[in-house]
């Protein structure tokens, strides 16, 4: 009986690296817990020991930090969908459809976001009255839909062509083919390109100070302005923020181990 | 080869410091400060039309320098910084509307006081208000770390909003999106009475409603150029110049 060896496939995985951890690890200073609990043990420990200014600083940004969660938590979801209907826009055999999301895509990639930031609320505020949160958000939403879109489309198109031809062999029309059977497969590929927007979308939240939303750097910013203590204040912004985007992307990592059980 | 590379590239470290922020004697002895301003602030710093930084403070520091005998060069900078570049040596001065205030003299040195200015709210044409305390329940505007945003602060009830500029503070209010915005009296008037824009949709409310005092500012501890720029400023202040500067700019 001839003996079959099995290889084991060197695996590429496309992930935020060494602050993500592998599935055989169990230290204890792996190198997200350092930065997570160091950054969130400085937090408390500062304004303990030095509470001037540390804990005035810490009392004037829930405020921001709130409005940053929102914005970037609504701005996510609603890329998500954009992202989603573009990417199958891209994709599309109908010449308009993938007309207007090619050129969606290139003309929001081609202007910086605070750019966009400034035109729907400025420029556009002189017709349509919107309130600045809105903007803000829808601001953000069109920004990163369009990178959403060709996050989907590349997971889309990494789908092995076996796939749809075996759905199209057992009679299900295109559309119903990527419903059921590409999409499922397409959220495991680009969830960590996902995760990574979602980080960038978090950070890039502070530019929606500009149209007066107190963002948590905005906040930051307002106290430093009066009280000059700037060193004080960005450490604690940083540590903040370092906070939340060690905890998302932690949050990230979960998902994707749940979705690769099987590798 | 490489030792050349190595060579050309410490060259260049060594120009660069040369170049970096501070005080230089030109070859014929005089000094040369660098003072920063956020020229985003007319009539008393901004750009014009050519992209040249003019206004009555870029005025009256050439005013100075020369009766002082040094030079200057005026570098644009963004205004919630500013202070903490003054700190960092950056550049020599700031002259930028600032007004003297207590926590401001903890952190920098002022230079003897050029000019009396006051806070004053712009409102939309037609408005009833005449003061902070009508607006109430209310969102009003204000650069951010300036005076206009403090005084907002201690009206109770009022809601203030930041802005990183003050023209776009008023663009908001020409749109309706916030009730008043507060800021130096010169500048108000520039925006609501000269600015084509504005001027029909806006309109000041009241009167001036504290006494502000703007001084140049100077890294703590410079007495150096503290007092050059007060010699200067001594000499302007008595000879009529700077009331032929608020002529020309202020009226």
């Amino acid at each position: 009986m001839a003996q079959i060896e099995s290889e084991t496939r060197a695996q590429i995985t496309v992930s935020d690296g060494a602050l993500i951890p592998d599935r055989g690890e169990s230290s204890v200073f792996s190198a997200w817990r350092i930065s997570f609990f160091g950054a969130l043990v400085l937090v408390v420990l500062l304004p303990v020991l030095a509470p001037d200014p540390y804990l005035e600083i810490l009392q004037r940004l829930p405020e921001g930090i709130a409005r940053t969660f929102q914005v970037t938590i609504v701005s996510i979801l609603i890329a998500l969908v954009i992202g989603l209907i573009t990417g199958l826009g891209r994709i599309s055999r109908i010449t308009v459809v993938n007309r207007i999301a090619t050129v969606y895509v290139e003309v929001i990639r081609g202007i910086p976001l605070l750019v966009q930031l400034f035109y729907i609320y400025f420029a556009l505020g002189r017709f349509l009255a919107l309130d600045r949160v809105v903007s803000a958000i829808l601001a953000m939403s069109i920004c990163y839909g369009a990178y959403m879109g060709e996050i989907f489309r590349a997971g889309i198109q990494a789908i092995p062509k076996g796939q749809m031809e075996a759905a199209l062999a057992l009679g299900m029309s295109r559309a119903q083919a990527l419903r059921f059977v590409i999409l499922p497969q397409t959220i495991r590929v680009i969830l960590p390109p996902v995760g990574n927007e979602f980080i960038a979308l978090l950070k890039d939240s502070s530019l929606v100070s500009i149209v007066a939303v107190t963002d948590l750097l905005r906040a930051g910013r307002e106290y430093a302005s009066t009280t000059f203590y700037y060193f004080e204040t960005y450490t604690m912004v940083a540590l903040i923020y370092l906070v939340l985007t060690l905890f998302f992307s932690k949050i990230v990592a979960i998902m994707e181990e749940k979705l690769n059980h099987d590798r | 080869m490489k030792k050349l590379g190595f060579g050309f590239f410490l060259v260049l470290l060594a120009a660069s410091v040369v170049f970096a922020g501070g005080q230089k004697d030109a070859d014929d002895g005089t000094v040369r400060i660098t003072v920063a301003s956020d020229a985003t602030w007319p009539p008393m710093e901004f750009v014009d039309a050519t992209g040249v930084i003019v206004g009555f403070d870029i005025d009256l520091l050439n005013a100075v320098a020369e009766a002082g005998g040094f030079e200057v060069e005026v570098q644009n900078t963004a205004w919630d910084g500013i202070f903490a570049g003054l700190a960092n040596g950056d550049y020599d001065a700031v002259i930028s509307s600032v007004t003297i205030t207590e926590e401001r003299q903890r952190s920098m040195a002022f230079s003897t006081p050029y000019i009396n200015a006051g806070q004053v709210l712009i409102v939309p044409a037609g408005s009833s208000a005449k003061n902070l305390s009508d607006l109430s329940g209310q969102q009003v505007g204000a650069q951010i770390g300036t005076t206009g945003a403090f005084e907002i602060e201690k009206v109770a009830g009022v809601t203030l909003l930041t802005y990183d500029e003050i023209g776009l503070a008023v663009e908001d209010l020409a749109n309706g999106r916030i009730s008043g915005v507060v800021c130096d009296s010169p500048i108000a008037a520039d925006y609501v009475l000269q600015n084509d824009n504005y001027s029909n949709k806006l309109q000041i409310a009241g009167d001036p409603f504290t006494e502000e005092f703007f001084g140049i500012a100077v890294q703590k501890g410079n007495a150096e150029v503290l007092e050059m720029i007060n010699a200067g400023l001594q000499v302007v202040l008595n000879d009529g110049t700077v009331e032929d500067l608020k002529d020309k700019w202020l009226r």
